[in-house]
């Protein structure tokens, strides 16, 4: 069959018509095999130009319609609406791009950059005749989606996709939900306390009949694609019976025998075997730490709740699509550094708020009153460039001066720490009062509203001191007591020092240290290794994964009024996967042909993206393209040896007419 | 290396009204600050070692004695620490420091110290009088007598021993050397700035301070040779009576635009007047207009019979010569041009 196509060159107000003739253009192509209608616009993209097409395509009965303008970057989309809207299948429209491939790099050779466009519009001629009218593939999407990480932004993402009417697994892995917030008191702007916001979000959660929660799981496997995939969720038991009675239960701690170090408060307490976190924490049952338990079976004999016959179970889940939310990890010190586990002032920001948490009326830290705090900015965060120091020799700990080298692979600030250590230490001085606060800072960064509390913290006297990054602070012992000393860039680079009952090393964030969830969903990493979102600005929280987005601090640094934004982006765009039932995929893919396929795997080595399948097909095996999952990009194509693969719209025909046409 | 101490804040307030929890240090007052220079830049600094407690760094510098207060520096602090204030608070705390009676400091930290001293003083006035028998003549010799000794004895006992000081914080102790030369070189400077206050010409605002200053400081000086040296009281040359007369109205003119200045607050320098600012107006002031009318009772024949004016102005003069000369603003007449002399000799 003979296809009528229609031909638009665009002059792009002078862009293309200064250096390509386009008269000449379109009198070249105007007798071209199926050519009726051949025409030049001023500017195809406007609105004039796009109705003039769509009234010549319904007029003509157009069945292929080629643009000859700029990049299709620019305006592929803009007129494969233009014929979508003129009931002409869209994939029937072939953009020539005749400005940034010819005009522009052409300008000094004006016949020479005409006999190009010439060349170019007529393989797109070529390639119309043989397009075919394609449709979208669609694929069935389950409904449900699972949502990984119980802090406050998977609950928060939990909860709106709820309240959204889409079925949702909250998987922990942690016995405990609320993560990191559920560890800190009192916090900026509002005044709660992260047990109160976890409160909340856990109250409005549990009360849902489409949410699932599980505590103590881990996904172990993921199988599947966007609209389906299958998780494997390890369910690792409290040993502990629901409805346990209070009372009897702290017998059953009291006579734990074993001790170890409290996570929850950063080891600067200890905790027993079976514990919990903190009195009203959730949900409310505590848990039997089972590889710390030496199961001497003492609990038992005071507690009736307490079953040890309990088992590790595997659920198998189906979801559409799947909100990570997985946090972060606080930036751990390496020994030595600023004196940390070096000298026994010397504690991080965390253990600091916990810290203040803990203490009433004095604040006391190993069991000195502590009076003058320093506050040693960016550790861990905004490293330089250079050797990575990761473990200091028991000689370097004996020494009387910590390490200063603040050299390492966490290029960027960690923005929650200026905001969080100056609120901390107000708190401090509010709290215990007498407190002298001294922040070793490397220039403040509490942006927006978060300035109130830096300005809040200067009024009640706070000292500032400052340095730059090639000059950090200096911690060390003299006379029996710590001091920090800096070069002061706020006076004349003098040397002042400090002498400290405290050393608050000011920790920022990095990636969980476990993040295997991560690599079963292959997940990119960016730089700072935090995952990353496909475009910082105008797509922030889904990945090159399709279905599985990204939200709150495993994106990066992130304080809790930005996690929850994203959170509720986030679960917003997982809906938006789900919501219809099924899903609408770009039906450019690759195409086996089974005749031809001897299946050698060469197509499923290349493929980047994990869409090829060997399987059996009358009694043949042959290679099997996964729709959802191939994304067109065509490398499995010049691997195979008999040629068996096509790309949908890109076949060897079409490329070839398009070539030929470019030569004759 | 130097140890922060956050006390020195709370001694410093006692001078002055800086807010010490203001300061943020972006230095917009030694951008603006047109007596500031990239070799001695201020007030952003002074206000740092300040905050810091930096004592010795602050002893040791000519910084605050550099700045003459138009006050730019505080109309344009974002935070309105009063980064002016501080300046002054630091000359009345550096004034302090130079006085090795320490009774500088003592009467810029307590009101009740001064009004103590003040008070002592016009009593012992008042007892010589009646030890005198309230013989008008005798009196008054003493006091012609009693102003001589004082100026020598005062600049004997204290100033003389207080610029030594001055020179052994910003020369000796840190350690300049300053060539023998220099200190005779450097002399035409000290005179200079000591009759002309021309660094103020250097400020942003009108020039109109410095002129009614200039007035004020040769009223002075003019009111100090008359009465002294040309013995203004006892005069019969009437060259010498009316230029008594103009000194003197000279002064209480001045000072009265200077107390209403304080009164308006329309100048940064002059919002926050501290008694010791009160002080050295107000004696200034009453002692150039008391002057004025003993002469007038004297011309008009009827001090004999109010011989209580006289005891008025020698009160005031008593007081002024040695509680606010010795210890009081006075002193920023020598320290200011010795600054100027010490910074000159230094740098050449």
């Amino acid at each position: 069959m003979n296809k009528k196509l229609g031909v638009y060159i665009c002059h792009c107000g002078g862009n293309i018509s200064d250096y390509v003739d386009v008269e000449k253009v379109r009198e070249a192509v105007r007798d071209e095999e199926g050519v009726c209608l051949a025409k030049t616009t001023m500017f195809a993209c406007s609105d004039a130009s796009q109705k003039e097409m769509i009234e010549d395509i319904r007029q003509n009965n157009l069945d292929g319609m080629v643009v000859a303008s700029c990049s299709p970057k620019l305006h592929l989309v803009t007129f494969r609406a233009v014929s979508e809207r003129a009931e002409l299948n869209k994939y029937n429209y072939v953009h020539a791009n005749i400005r940034e491939q010819v005009s522009w790099a052409h300008s000094d050779d004006k016949a020479g950059a005409t006999e190009k466009a010439i060349g170019i519009v007529k393989s797109a001629i070529a390639k119309v005749r043989l397009a075919e009218a394609l449709n979208p593939i669609k694929i069935h999407s389950e409904k449900a989606v699972a949502v990984i990480g119980g802090g406050v932004a998977g609950l928060r993402a939990a909860i709106e996709l709820s309240n959204m009417g889409s079925p949702v697994t909250l998987i922990e892995r942690e016995h405990f939900v609320g993560g990191r917030v559920s560890q800190w008191d009192v916090m900026f702007t509002t005044n709660q306390t992260g047990k109160e916001l976890v409160t909340r979000l856990y109250n409005d959660l549990i009360s849902r009949d489409n949410v699932t929660l599980l505590t103590g799981a881990e996904v172990i496997s993921n199988t599947g694609s966007i609209g389906d995939f299958t998780l494997k969720v390890k369910i690792t038991p409290r040993y502990i019976r629901a409805r346990c009675d209070e009372g009897y239960l702290q017998k059953a701690i009291d006579v734990c025998p074993v001790v170890v170090p409290d996570e929850f408060n950063f080891n600067i307490t200890n905790r027993k075997a079976i514990y919990h976190n903190f009195p009203s924490e959730y949900p409310q049952y505590p848990v039997i730490d089972i590889k710390n338990c030496t199961r001497c079976g003492e609990c038992e004999k005071v507690c009736g709740i307490i079953d040890f016959s309990q088992k590790e179970e595997i659920v198998e889940i189906r979801v559409g699509s799947v909100l990570m939310a997985t946090g972060f990890d606080p930036y751990t010190p390496y020994p030595g550094e600023f004196g940390y586990h070096q000298f026994e002032e010397v504690i991080t920001l965390p253990q600091f708020k916990r810290l203040t948490e803990l203490n009433y009326k004095k604040l006391i830290y190993k069991g000195k009153e502590i009076k003058n705090i320093a506050y040693i900015y960016c550790v861990g965060s905004r490293q330089i460039e250079g050797e990575v120091h990761t473990v200091a020799s028991a000689d370097d700990l004996s020494k009387d001066t910590g390490s200063n080298q603040i050299e390492g692979e966490n290029r960027y600030c960690s923005r929650y720490c200026c905001t969080s250590v100056i609120h901390t230490s107000i708190d401090a001085k509010r709290k215990f009062g007498n407190i002298s606060n001294f922040h070793f800072t490397r220039g403040i960064r509490t942006y927006g509203k978060q300035e109130l509390l830096y300005a809040e913290s200067l009024r009640l006297g706070d000292i500032y001191l400052q340095s730059y990054e090639n000059d950090p602070p200096l911690v060390y012992r003299e006379n029996g007591r710590t001091h920090v000393k800096i070069n002061d860039i706020l006076t004349g680079r003098r040397e002042i020092s400090v002498t400290a009952d405290l050393v608050v090393l000011v920790t920022g964030m990095v990636p969980r240290a476990d993040n295997s969830v991560a690599t079963l969903f292959k997940l990119p990493k960016g730089r700072d290794n935090f995952f990353n979102e496909i475009h910082m600005k105008l797509r922030p929280v889904e990945t090159v994964i399709d279905g599985i987005t990204i939200c709150g601090a495993c994106q990066g640094p992130k304080n809790i009024t930005e996690s929850m934004n994203s959170a509720l982006s986030a679960a917003t765009k997982t809906f938006s996967y789900v919501s219809k039932g099924e899903i609408e995929l770009e039906p450019i893919i690759a195409e086996v042909d089974k005749e031809l396929c001897k299946w050698c795997g060469e197509c499923q080595k290349a493929c980047p993206f994990d869409a090829v399948k060997m399987e059996t097909s009358e009694g043949k095996e042959i290679a099997v393209i996964n729709n959802s999952v191939c994304k067109g990009c065509g490398m499995c194509l010049p691997v195979c040896p008999v040629n068996a693969i096509d790309l949908i719209a890109f076949s060897d025909n079409e490329i070839e007419s398009m070539i030929n046409a470019l030569v004759s | 290396m130097t140890a922060i101490n956050t006390e020195f804040g709370k001694e410093l307030s006692k001078f002055g009204a800086f807010d010490f929890n203001a300061c943020y240090n972006c230095g917009t007052c030694t951008a603006v600050c047109s007596l500031s220079t990239e070799e001695d830049s201020f007030p952003r600094e002074m206000i740092r070692f300040s905050v810091l407690g930096l004592e010795d760094e602050i002893k040791c510098s000519l910084k605050p004695w550099l700045c003459y207060y138009c006050g730019e520096c505080t109309t344009h602090c974002p935070q309105t620490a009063e980064p002016g204030e501080l300046m002054m608070s630091l000359r009345r705390w550096l004034t302090s420091v130079y006085d090795w009676t320490g009774l500088s400091g003592l009467l810029y930290r307590s009101l009740p110290a001064t009004i103590t001293a003040m008070t002592l003083t016009a009593l012992a006035v008042i007892a010589y009088a009646f030890y005198s028998n309230l013989e008008l003549e005798k009196i008054m010799h003493t006091g012609h007598i009693f102003e001589m000794v004082a100026i020598a004895s005062v600049f004997a006992v204290i100033l003389l021993p207080n610029l030594i000081r001055m020179w052994y914080f910003i020369i000796l102790k840190p350690g300049i050397r300053v060539p023998f030369k220099n200190y005779a070189t450097g002399l035409l400077d000290l005179i200079v700035h000591m009759f002309t206050q021309k660094r103020t010409l250097g400020c942003d605002d009108s020039q109109v301070r410095w002129f009614e200053h200039l007035i004020l400081v040769f009223g002075y000086l003019g009111l100090l040779f008359t009465t002294i040296f040309l013995d203004w009281f006892s005069s019969e040359s009437t060259f010498i009576i009316v230029l008594g007369y103009v000194v003197s109205i000279i002064i209480f003119t001045v000072t009265v635009i200077f107390a209403s200045e304080r009164i308006s607050k329309k100048r940064e320098s002059t919002r926050k007047s501290q008694p010791s600012d009160w002080m050295f107006v107000a004696w200034l002031f009453m002692m150039g207009l008391s002057a004025f009318a003993v002469r007038l009772f004297i011309d008009l024949g009827i001090l004999q019979s109010n011989i209580w004016l006289y005891l008025a102005h020698m009160i005031i003069l008593v007081q002024w010569a040695l509680v606010i000369v010795p210890f009081g603003k006075w002193t920023h007449f020598l320290y200011r041009s010795f600054a100027m002399y010490f910074d000159a000799i230094r740098k050449d």
